[in-house]
């Protein structure tokens, strides 16, 4: 008679059969809990978006670390990132470097900068007419790369026939990000340093946010007169026969290196290039801010929210106390109905922090989220949620099973 | 096919002396229970009569160990004088012995029949198999064996109190303290849930203390005490009606 009612029942009961009491009610009364999980969801988006921003700046500015040809790169001995402080090595260490039997090419990053104009394509190409003057005008940061195939300073994500681009004399290649900020187009003409260069290329992924970076190739560099021609150049870029040994080789330089120099593998330098970036006190004091602000919203919405919850179950919450159910038993289902909050905050944040890195994406705008980085934000959300959950325990001394008397 | 046996017909199970009770309204107190004696008996329907303000819920908070008098001594089933013992120690008391049935049903909207039931087994420390068990059991007998996965919102309010009753029956206490539990119900299921309570007192021993204003429960009882202002106006036994007149709102 009931068969068909029970073995629907018994479907939905099995679902909950083993559920706590605090795991059904959030289930359950899913909207009661609503606010708590958006104020955690914005509270960890708050955070990671603001470090998986810093993250992504730290992440394009070593794109050129990331991406480049080397297995091993080669650094003055204190210095603990590719750009800034004094990372370039003597010009008499390359022969050194090309001593080790695995080492295949060793070249050196040739940087340079100055200002970069953009000009009035129209009336550059209207006949007979002056060449204009600049327009807009910026400072940018020049990297050169060495155009002979193989070469460790070409970025591995350089298609062939960038790099054949880059052969032409006065040849420029700028990142998508930089173009509007510059005012120019691939195939436009822009004036570097008094020079009359040509946009032939366009990479995506080497968004700078200090400054606009434009690659050239070193021959380009040198008929500008900019390129390194003193005892000193800049971080040594080593290609090796097999990319495999890079730790292997690296340890067999290092423990040659006399004090002369440090070699790094390349993920080891990216990873202490992102590490020198929090060393900024600008960026850690903008993170911790971020991180009060959005404990402080995620607690204030988080307790409110659950103090209500607990309210609506105070009758409920005294019979079980008339029953001989004692307060320790009644926190723990408080402080456990909050662990779950912060479970399902953490998803919900994760979420949203997913779908902002997308929208910023579709704008060229890097983000990153490495694993502890995420792994802290969680924590965060954890002890937002817990906190409240103690905030709230004040709450249960309103459940006198006496008052259920009337 | 019953929870088990739990006192032993006509011993008695509660016994009160003296209790006296004020609460604090602004500046003047007013005393509820007035130096009131009471004591009940296993496998006896106690019904505590009065009207409104009468004293009879604070009355069985005292006795409960729910709301602590400000004199008078309890002595309840092996413990004597209840309210000497600590706070954890009452808990653990009507942990173990205490069944209540609200005006309210008190149900968590979240939890099934069968989850409601379970929740303060658990507590009790039974076993997962234990408590499912004893769930059933106790589901089955106030006729719910049908519904134990449905959550409150999909019962009816004489379901509801059911649910409540099974939840208190299921511990197998030696005391059930109800407060007015028909009153939130129509006639119909108001019947089933005061011969529940009849049940729990004649087939398990139980010494089951209702309180309630609906003359028509009378009917049931082993033994009928009127209250008024705080005092005992009459207290008398009766052979229980063995076919009540149906109740009706």
């Amino acid at each position: 008679m009931f068969r068909s009612d029970t073995a629907r029942a018994g479907f939905k009961g099995a679902c909950s059969e083993s559920m706590s009491l605090a795991l059904s009610t959030l289930i359950y009364e899913w909207r009661r809990y609503m606010a708590a999980v958006v104020a955690l969801a914005f509270s960890g988006l708050l955070v990671l978006a603001f470090a998986g921003m810093f993250m992504g700046m730290g992440k394009s500015f070593t794109a050129t670390i990331d991406r480049s040809g080397a297995d091993v790169m080669i650094l003055a001995p204190g210095a603990t990132q590719l750009f800034g402080g004094p990372s370039g090595v003597p010009r008499r260490l390359i022969p050194i470097i090309y001593q080790h039997p695995e080492v295949e090419v060793v070249d050196y990053i040739d940087l340079s900068g100055g200002r970069f104009e953009s000009m009035d394509q129209a009336a550059l190409r209207a006949p007979g007419a002056t060449p204009p003057q600049g327009q807009r005008s910026e400072s940018v940061m020049v990297t050169s790369i060495v155009t002979q195939p193989g070469n460790p300073t070409i970025p591995v994500d350089y298609s062939e026939a960038l790099v054949e681009a880059l052969r032409q004399p006065d040849a420029v290649v700028l990142d998508e990000t930089a173009l509007t900020r510059l005012g120019v187009q691939l195939g436009d003409e822009a004036i570097y340093n008094g020079h009359r260069v040509r946009v032939v290329g366009v990479t995506r992924g080497y968004a700078n946010f200090m400054q606009p970076g434009m690659v050239m190739s070193r021959d380009t560099l040198r008929r500008y007169g900019e390129a390194y021609n003193g005892s000193r150049v800049g971080p040594l870029m080593v290609r090796l026969r097999d990319p495999a040994r890079a730790e292997v080789v690296v340890a067999q330089l290092n423990a040659g290196a006399n004090g002369q120099y440090r070699a790094w593998t390349r993920a080891e330098l990216s990873a202490a290039n992102e590490a020198s970036m929090f060393e900024e006190g600008i960026i850690v004091v903008m993170l911790g801010f971020s991180v009060f602000l959005g404990g402080l919203i995620g607690i204030a919405i988080t307790w409110q929210t659950l103090r209500g919850a607990i309210l609506a179950n105070i009758k409920e919450f005294a019979s079980l106390r008339a029953l001989g159910v004692g307060m320790g038993s009644l926190r723990r289902i408080i402080v456990e109905l909050s662990f779950w909050v912060g479970i399902v905050g953490i998803g919900a944040s994760f979420l949203l922090t997913w779908l902002i890195s997308l929208l910023a994406g579709m704008f060229g705008l890097p983000m990153a989220f490495p694993l502890p980085m995420c792994l802290a934000v969680s924590a965060l959300l954890l002890i937002i949620a817990l906190l409240s959950g103690f905030l709230s325990l004040g709450m249960l001394q309103q459940s006198q099973p006496a008052d259920l008397l009337r | 096919m019953s929870t088990s046996a739990s006192g032993k017909h006509g011993t008695p199970a509660i016994e009160a002396t003296g209790l006296v009770k004020r609460f604090k309204t602004g500046r003047t107190y007013i005393e509820v229970l007035k130096g009131m004696n009471f004591d009940a008996t296993h496998g006896d329907l106690t019904m505590v009569m009065g009207p409104s303000g009468s004293g009879k819920s604070t009355l069985i908070a005292a006795l409960s160990g729910l709301l602590k008098p400000d004199e008078g001594r309890v002595d309840i089933l092996d413990v004597d004088d209840l309210w000497k013992k600590s706070s954890g120690r009452i808990d653990r008391f009507r942990l173990d012995h205490c069944g209540f049935i609200f005006q309210g049903f008190n149900l968590f909207p979240a939890l099934t029949a069968l989850q409601q039931v379970k929740i303060v087994l658990k507590y009790q420390g039974l076993s997962p198999a234990e408590q499912d068990r004893r769930a059933r059991v106790a589901l089955e007998e106030v006729g719910l064996g049908h519904r134990m996965n449905q959550r409150p919102a999909e019962l009816s309010g004489g379901e509801k109190q059911r649910v409540a009753i099974a939840r208190c029956l299921a511990k197998s206490p030696q005391l059930i303290f109800a407060d007015e539990p028909t009153s939130a119900l129509d006639g119909e299921n108001g019947q089933v849930v005061i011969r529940l309570l009849r049940r729990a007192a004649v087939e398990h021993g139980a010494a089951v203390i209702c309180v309630t204003h609906d003359p028509r429960l009378e009917a049931w009882a082993d033994r009928v005490i009127k209250m008024e202002d705080g005092y005992i106006l009459s207290d008398e036994k009766r052979v229980p009606d063995p076919n009540p007149a149906p109740l009706a709102h």
